[in-house]
């Protein structure tokens, strides 16, 4: 008995539909349950890095990391074409700064909790530390630095935040940047020129120690 | 173009904000002017600080598999997400549906004050029976109950809440008696910021005496002050408030933990005046550490060093401290109950009788957990809790409490809940120091150990203080452009002052010691009667070779052991001394110059049997 040569052609096709996000949320709709899986996969470890410089904080940004693949998964017959990707990160930063001004909300109620303190993230400040063993001096002067580059980004308001972010680490162009944000690509250029204006006072110079 | 580039045109320029011919035009100008060229420079090295939070975040299969599970489940958010369901979803979906739901709010609020208005009143024990458990506080007293106060504390994590309750609606006469807590028309007025705040951490136990200030406005009359510490490892029954002025006319009545309401406390305060009076508030916590570790850098001719104290503070007590003043303590505080499993009893009952050492300090007279016994808190805490005015004190001072020692910390620090926070405790320069490399097979097998001594004395540049025990690593200059490189690390155990330190580096591969067996016999033959043997002894000739590779002089100390107490030895080298180290082991020292090999042999005449006796009676 042979095999049954049909089934090779098959799987071909299945295979190369799976290459791409577009192909996969078109198959989530059509009920294909592994294909969220694999959009999951795909983009956890951006999506996830997105959402803690976004929020600072790894357990809201896993709380808002679950927010926004939920979204993905009840809007996900909404998908009207274009990127994916802009659409997901476009789904996030909307949680993002929901979940953003939710917290600021909740802030206001507390009668004692420091305004200007800031929130419990250490990983920054462990990575850096966990770069340089070698050196204290230098793992101390790195881990101070990473803390004011940190607090100058947190200053930054919300839609400079995310623009920042999404075009200087997660590396989008300013036209995915817009299609993420909904916006024309001359207000993420605004945006993006407001938060290096702001940042470049505020950044400490890594050519020169911390005090 | 005209000028400099400014600084937002260089901007513009790095980042590609402007069109491409635009972009042209400013590097044009920079191919020309090496002045802004120097700016942009500039201006990248200080973005290039952004790459410090370049760090690879990977997303857990945990979180991944959530993820998944709960899209095949359905709807349902399964973790975390619960609040922003509310939030977010619930009243975004449908705007008509909360324009009704408001309608419908304000109907029923209407119809709520009618009935109040018309209703008959009722004994005050129904009405308590009536209300369910937990919103008690909110019908009687609604600003204290308010919803959004209780619900938004859990999201905070850290900072306990506090409310001061205004005077009880008694201010022409003022009643002598004390108005019942959950009855009473309480005002609330926000609790303003901490003034200051000093903690002061126990590293023998998870203990933290906090004492922080707080100016409290006070209504004449009766005042009630709420205090939460939900989230936080606060132990409540050690909660102490005491007024900083006036003290003779304000009292602090009692501090009483109100039925079905958890984690919260409230203090009757009965003041004679009105106005802004400074309160401090007492009470141990958990959570928070401190160790000591040191930093030593040795000169390049390993001859002195600049030695760094360390303290990091850890923070896991549930509770942000914003410019706190640090005081750490080294010594040993005895406690009958662990204040982390005080702080998580939902009410603060039935908790031990305190033993003598705190009694007459407020609330700790009543109740305590942190109870400190043999005189230690007499020794410990009652000088803590005696000096109110020491929170002026910026230098550092480091004092002997009897058997403990007390670290304040320069300045004051902010440590939030949750993070570390490394404090530089002192620096001291040009310290005198001894290396020392050690050969001695029966403790390290054939490697040759460091060790760096030096004496906690003034003729060190130390000796103002003990040092606690830590972690120390020491460095020395690799080049003259002032490269580090890593010597060897050990742990220091407490060094009282006058106290010489011994700093095992650890195995030194630059230096080298090979003892090669040369000639072994045995001789002296004793027979007893039966002409077995009884006695003989064993010459043993060992050639010691010792290479330094250093670009340094070394000096080295070879411990030989002999396995009898029964020995004679011959050293025919001068150049190498030994001494009879105990009864048996030989140590012999010696100086090698740098890069330099030397040798040197020894004979070795070991006893047995009856010719042990024979050599013990000479």
């Amino acid at each position: 008995m042979g095999y049954d040569e049909r089934l090779y052609p098959q799987i071909e096709q299945v295979a190369s539909m799976d290459n791409t996000d577009e192909s996969l949320i078109a198959a989530y709709c059509q009920g294909d349950k592994t294909a969220f899986g694999e959009i999951v996969r795909r983009y956890a470890d951006s999506m996830l890095g997105y959402l803690t410089r976004m929020s600072r904080d790894r357990e809201e940004a896993q709380d808002l990391f679950q927010e926004t693949f939920k979204r993905v998964h009840e809007k996900a017959h909404t998908f009207g074409g274009g990127t994916f990707k802009n659409w997901l990160f476009a789904i996030a930063t909307n949680v993002a700064i929901d979940g953003l001004r939710r917290r600021k909300r909740l802030r206001l109620v507390s009668l004692n909790q420091p305004v200007d303190c800031p929130g419990s993230d250490e990983e920054f400040g462990t990575v850096v530390a966990a770069d340089n063993r070698c050196n204290p001096y230098d793992q101390a002067i790195k881990a101070e630095q990473a803390e004011q580059v940190k607090q100058a980004i947190e200053l930054l308001p919300d839609r400079q935040r995310a623009t920042l972010i999404l075009a200087y680490y997660e590396q989008l162009s300013y036209q995915q940047v817009a299609e993420a944000l909904g916006c024309s690509i001359g207000t993420v250029r605004t945006q993006m020129f407001r938060a290096l204006r702001k940042l470049a006072d505020r950044l400490p110079d890594i050519g020169q120690g911390v005090e | 173009m005209k000028g400099h580039l400014t600084k937002g045109q260089l901007i513009q320029y790095q980042f590609k904000l402007v069109s491409d011919s635009y972009l042209e035009e400013i590097a044009g100008h920079l191919q020309a002017c090496a002045e802004c060229r120097r700016h942009l420079e500039q201006l990248r090295r200080k973005f290039a600080a952004l790459d410090l939070l370049r760090e690879d975040v990977q997303a857990s299969q945990e979180l991944i598999s959530q993820v998944i599970e709960q899209a095949a489940e359905g709807p349902h958010v399964k973790r975390g997400a619960k609040y922003l369901e509310a939030v977010q979803t619930g009243f975004r979906k449908s705007a008509w549906i909360a324009s009704a739901a408001a309608v419908f709010l304000v109907g029923v609020l209407f119809l709520a004050a009618y009935l109040s208005r018309h209703a008959p009143e009722r004994p005050t024990d129904l009405a308590e029976r009536e209300i369910a458990p937990g919103i008690a506080m909110e019908k009687k007293a609604p600003i204290i109950g308010e919803p959004g106060l209780l619900v938004a504390k859990p999201s905070e994590p850290g900072g306990y809440l506090a409310g001061l309750g205004g005077s009880v609606a008694h201010e022409a006469v003022m009643s002598e008696d004390a108005p019942f807590a959950p009855a009473s028309a309480i005002e609330l007025v926000t609790l303003p910021r901490r003034d200051n705040v000093q903690i002061t951490i126990y590293n023998s136990a998870d203990l933290t005496l906090a004492r922080e200030r707080r100016n409290l406005t006070l209504k004449k009359g009766w005042n009630w002050l709420q205090f939460m510490w939900a989230n936080t490892l606060i132990d409540p029954t050690s909660l102490s408030l005491e007024p900083l002025q006036e003290a003779d006319k304000i009292d602090v009545q009692q501090l009483v933990f109100p039925a079905r309401l958890r984690e919260l406390g409230r203090w009757l305060i009965r003041s004679e005046v009105s106005g802004r009076v400074p309160f401090e508030i007492t009470y141990f916590t958990s959570g928070l550490s401190w160790r000591a570790f040191y930093m030593g850098t040795l000169s390049g001719d390993e001859k002195t060093m600049r030695l760094d104290g360390f303290v990091r503070v850890g923070n896991n007590s549930g509770e942000d401290y914003e410019n706190a003043q640090t005081r750490l303590i080294v010594g040993k505080v005895h406690l009958l109950d662990q204040i982390a499993e005080l702080a998580k009893r939902p009410y603060p009952y039935g908790m031990p009788m305190p033993l003598g050492g705190l009694r007459g300090y407020g609330a700790f007279g009543g109740e305590t957990g942190a109870a400190v016994t043999n005189g230690e808190a007499e020794a410990g805490l009652g000088y803590l809790w005696g000096d109110i005015g020491g929170l002026r004190r910026r230098e550092i001072r480091k004092e002997g409490l009897s058997e403990y020692f007390l670290y304040t910390i320069e300045g004051t620090e902010t440590i939030p809940d949750k993070w570390g926070k490394r404090l530089l405790s002192f620096e001291a320069e040009d310290i005198a120091v001894k290396s020392l490399y050690k050969y001695d097979e029966e403790r390290w097998s054939e490697q040759t150990i460091r060790f760096v001594s030096f004496s906690n004395d003034k003729k060190h540049n130390l000796g103002d203080t003990p040092i606690p025990n830590g972690t120390v690593k020491i460095y020395s200059q690799a080049d003259e452009q002032g490269y580090l490189s890593y010597v060897g690390g050990t742990d220091i155990k407490y060094i009282p002052v006058d106290e010489e330190v011994e700093l095992n580096l650890g195995p030194a591969r630059l230096v080298s010691v090979e003892p090669i067996l040369m000639d072994f016999k045995t001789d002296n033959y004793v027979f007893d009667g039966k002409k077995n043997v009884a006695g003989w002894d064993e010459v043993r000739t060992w050639k010691i070779e010792v290479t330094n590779t250093r670009t340094l002089p070394i000096e080295i100390e070879i411990t030989r052991g002999f396995g009898t107490a029964c020995w004679t030895l011959q050293l025919e080298d001068k150049d190498v001394s030994y001494e009879k180290y105990d009864a048996t082991h030989a140590r012999f020292k010696l100086t090698l110059e740098p890069r330099g090999k030397r040798a040197f042999e020894y004979t070795v005449t070991t006893y047995h049997g009856t010719r042990e006796e024979v050599m013990a009676k000479r």
